[in-house]
């Protein structure tokens, strides 16, 4: 149990917490967490191109403490601009699941919700929320500026609120998504990430986490070993 | 030489080779209709004596009625001011897995990238081409996607599933017996 | 499994090592990868892979009705979408031997222009990002977004518009607009300075991008390099004027060149261009109240058009090269084949990579910005 002073801040699994001021302390760590976001814009379609306005001076958007970030181990919010291919999707998900919890997902443009204007072409994945948990869905072909600072909104008020929960899903029900990624990639589908063992480190696990599909992922997965570095000095 | 002289000359040029159909379409357009054979000839005389040097694309139609790919070379001459197109029909081979043709790489450059493309579009292999390996399906597995008997429709509707859209106010329209009505043919099985 | 591409590979016995770029990484200009090979921090050898925006333009094309398609057309090239639209009108005009009245054909210039001006403006922004120079990328989105209000409020769209069909211009322009426009180019003229100070003849640029990813102008005709670029290693060649199309032979303009082939030169280019659309458009301002007329030809129904047999092949020059569409009608109520050669599909892949052997890392993205390399383009 972590304690901040002398007030316990996690209450023991299957015990509801007495300490008053814990739910104090857990309004303030929400309300400081949708106040700094960290982004990481994963161009990953024609949305794209309103995200430098959105950023930039005309709109704004670090004005609501959301910021571009370069790597996914820092960023907070993976945003999806536009339509995934195959090939980006698998991507994609590398970078969620390297990313540290919490961490949201914004779908942005008609296309992430359910194939948009490209229904009919082969190559791109159509509804994301298969793969990935999707905490706010941005509608619009593509949505303007405004739009998107208004997600951003919708999300930092759904922190606030306690709801954005999403990321949890991911854990819970592990073997749903999983199974959509090996219906699509193959079943020798496999990341480098231990996403049941981080479930099991979060406490996150259901019997959701668990099913056909990992015992699939199980049967061929290898344990990763460290590169062996070869530079020269 | 200006583009009078150049324009001469192409038409000796073209007399040269056998069974050649020239076609002028406007000022600044030519077509040509080639056999196979004599395209990579056709091409080197244009790149080496008419100032042909732009490849500006490599177009491939398929026409499966006819059993036949249709190979669209257009090349532009900066100092002629025209743009050639050379239509060419190769076999289509629909029993084996890939047509055959040769690249003109050595000839334009330009031509590795648009070769690659129609390899991977097509499944037309080009004999000699440097990059002959998957470039932008890299993780495509089906046939090749664009020949027309490939059903992109058909491959949309078996692997992906489409998401639910079932808001409030539908349901309460449902409720009251109403709700939208789809025609049969619209119906996406 | 990790994607086959992303497995790192030892090579022993070597100080060599390879080096991924992309596709997630703000040195990249959009959806794309390059492959390096490395001694040290110089590029022994690159490969490019694209492929993460691939959407089956072609294939989605050949399903849609000939109108249909003039929605998904501006989506192969997000930052210069008219002359997407504009080329593929062409090619159908072309087939249907359909004349433009002229002054739809001017409206078009003029779109065509706008366009020009803020895709130049968005990879100022961009190239100078990639030195470390932040500020003239605000500045660069900031000044595109006035244009994109002028095209939303002649379009109703920001980015994609849609406002050009086969036969012409959806409807004229608004009352008051080419007032409004004329305002942004007085505007686009006065800061024309403070762009020349902060970032064409700022030393900190200017030798940041001197002598990086040189191509001359043989290997340019080579290699198929088009549009500014080729214009940056001293060829004059542009196809509004040695091919034109629309009314470009009655405007007067420019075609700004430089010779060291660089990514200064290619810059210089640009920066020109902007204001040569500048003169083309105050052109425009002043000729199109004369053209009176219709802005487009009659077209059949369009939910039932089918565009007769033939074939076309037309070209223009966008911002970033030579853009080209070779369309095929079987008579049909849909195209029957429509190739797009996207203006950078030589420049993202085969210049690039060719450009990218001996240069430093931290080159290679301005090298990318400076070729204005659009991945779409390349994917489709
Ligand atoms: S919704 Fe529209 S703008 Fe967004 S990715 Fe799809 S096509 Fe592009």
């Amino acid at each position: 149990m972590s304690k901040i002073g002398n007030i316990p801040v996690n209450a023991q699994a299957g015990k509801k917490r007495t300490n008053p001021l814990a739910g104090v302390f857990d309004e303030l760590v929400q309300f400081c967490q949708s106040r700094s976001m960290f982004m990481l814009h994963y161009c990953t379609g024609c949305g794209a191109i309103e995200l430098p306005p959105a950023m930039t001076s005309r709109f704004d958007m670090e004005r609501l403490g959301i910021q571009p970030m370069v790597t996914p181990r820092q960023a907070d919010i993976l945003l999806v601009t536009g339509y995934v291919s195959v090939k980006t999707l698998k991507r994609v998900i590398l970078t969620y699941e390297q990313m540290q919890s919490p961490k949201y997902v914004i779908g942005i443009c008609s296309c992430t919700v359910n194939g948009g204007m490209y229904w009919q072409s082969y190559a791109t994945a159509k509804v994301l929320n298969e793969y990935l948990p999707v905490d706010v869905y941005i509608a619009g072909c593509m949505p303007r500026p405004e739009a998107v600072i208004e997600g951003m909104r919708r999300l930092m008020r759904n922190i606030e609120e306690g709801k954005g929960h999403a990321w949890k899903d991911y854990f819970q029900r592990y073997d749903y998504y999983l199974g959509n990624q090996q219906h699509l990639f193959g079943d020798d589908w496999q990341t480098p990430t231990d996403i049941i063992g981080e479930a099991r480190h979060y406490g996150l696990e259901t019997e959701q986490t668990y099913g056909e599909h990992t015992r699939i992922l199980e049967q061929h997965q290898q344990p990763l070993e460290p590169h062996k570095m070869r530079i020269k000095f | 030489m200006n583009c009078e002289e150049i324009n001469l000359w192409l038409d000796t040029l073209l007399a040269e080779i056998e069974e050649i159909e020239v076609t002028r379409k406007s000022e600044r357009r030519v077509r040509v209709d080639v056999p196979a054979s004599s395209l990579p000839a056709l091409l080197e005389l244009l790149k080496g004596k008419a100032s042909y040097v732009h490849l500006s694309a490599i177009s491939c139609v398929d026409w499966p009625d006819d059993e036949e790919f249709e190979l669209v070379y257009h090349c532009w001459s900066y100092e002629a001011k025209s743009l050639l197109s050379a239509h060419t029909r190769i076999p289509r081979n629909s029993a084996q897995e890939f047509a055959h043709y040769v690249s003109v790489y050595d000839i334009y450059k330009p031509a590795a990238f648009f070769e690659r493309d129609i390899y991977e579009m097509y499944g037309i292999y080009f004999e000699s081409s440097p990059y002959m390996e998957k470039f932008i399906l890299t993780e495509w597995n089906g046939p090749p996607p664009m020949r027309k008997d490939f059903d992109a429709e058909q491959y949309v509707n078996d692997t992906f599933n489409w998401a639910d859209y079932h808001p409030q106010w539908l349901q309460e329209l449902e409720e009251d017996g109403g709700g939208i009505a789809v025609r049969p043919e619209d119906i996406r099985l | 499994m990790r994607p086959e591409n992303y497995q790192l590979v030892a090579l022993p016995n070597s100080d060599e090592y390879e080096l991924f770029i992309g596709p997630n990484h703000p040195g990249i200009e959009g959806n794309y990868a390059f492959k390096l090979k490395l001694d040290g921090d110089r590029v022994i050898s690159g490969k490019a892979d694209a492929g993460y925006l691939h959407r089956g333009f072609e294939k989605l094309m050949e399903g849609r009705l000939w109108i249909q398609n003039l929605a998904i057309v501006p989506r192969i090239c997000v930052p210069d979408p008219v002359p997407m639209e504009v080329v593929y009108s062409l090619t159908v005009e072309d087939i249907e031997k359909m004349e433009v009245p002229l002054r739809g054909q001017w409206i078009r210039v003029m779109q065509l222009e706008l366009s020009r001006i803020a895709s130049h403006l968005f990879t100022f922004g961009g190239h100078a990002a990639t030195t470390g120079m932040y500020t003239p990328s605000y500045w660069g989105v900031a000044d595109r977004d006035l244009a994109l209000d002028l095209f939303e409020e002649l379009t109703g769209g920001r980015v994609y518009h849609i406002y050009n069909i086969p036969g012409g211009v959806r409807r004229d322009i608004p009352n008051g607009f080419l007032d409004r426009l004329s305002d942004y180019l007085d505007y686009l003229e006065t800061r024309q300075n403070d762009y020349d100070n902060l970032l064409f003849t700022n030393q900190v640029f200017v030798k940041r991008a001197r002598n990086v990813g040189v191509i001359n102008q043989e290997q340019a005709l080579e290699w198929g390099v088009t549009g500014p670029n080729l214009r940056a290693t001293g060829l004059a060649f542009d196809v509004r004027r040695d091919d034109p199309y629309l009314i470009y032979n009655e405007l007067d303009f420019e075609i700004p060149t430089q010779t060291a082939g660089d990514c200064l030169a290619r810059i210089l280019v640009r920066r020109d261009e902007l204001f040569q659309s500048v003169r083309i458009l105050r052109q425009i301002i002043k000729h199109l109240p004369s053209v009176k007329g219709p802005v487009r030809a009659p077209i059949p129904n369009p939910l039932a058009w089918n565009v007769s047999m033939g074939e076309s092949y037309c070209r223009v020059e966008s911002s970033k090269g030579e853009l080209a569409y070779y369309t095929v009608s079987d008579g049909g109520p849909k195209p029957y084949r429509v190739h797009v050669r996207g203006a950078s599909s030589m420049h993202a892949v085969q210049v690039l990579e060719n450009m990218a052997v001996g240069q430093r890392i931290e080159d290679i993205a301005q090298i990318m910005f400076s070729l204005d390399a659009c991945p779409p383009e390349v994917d489709r």
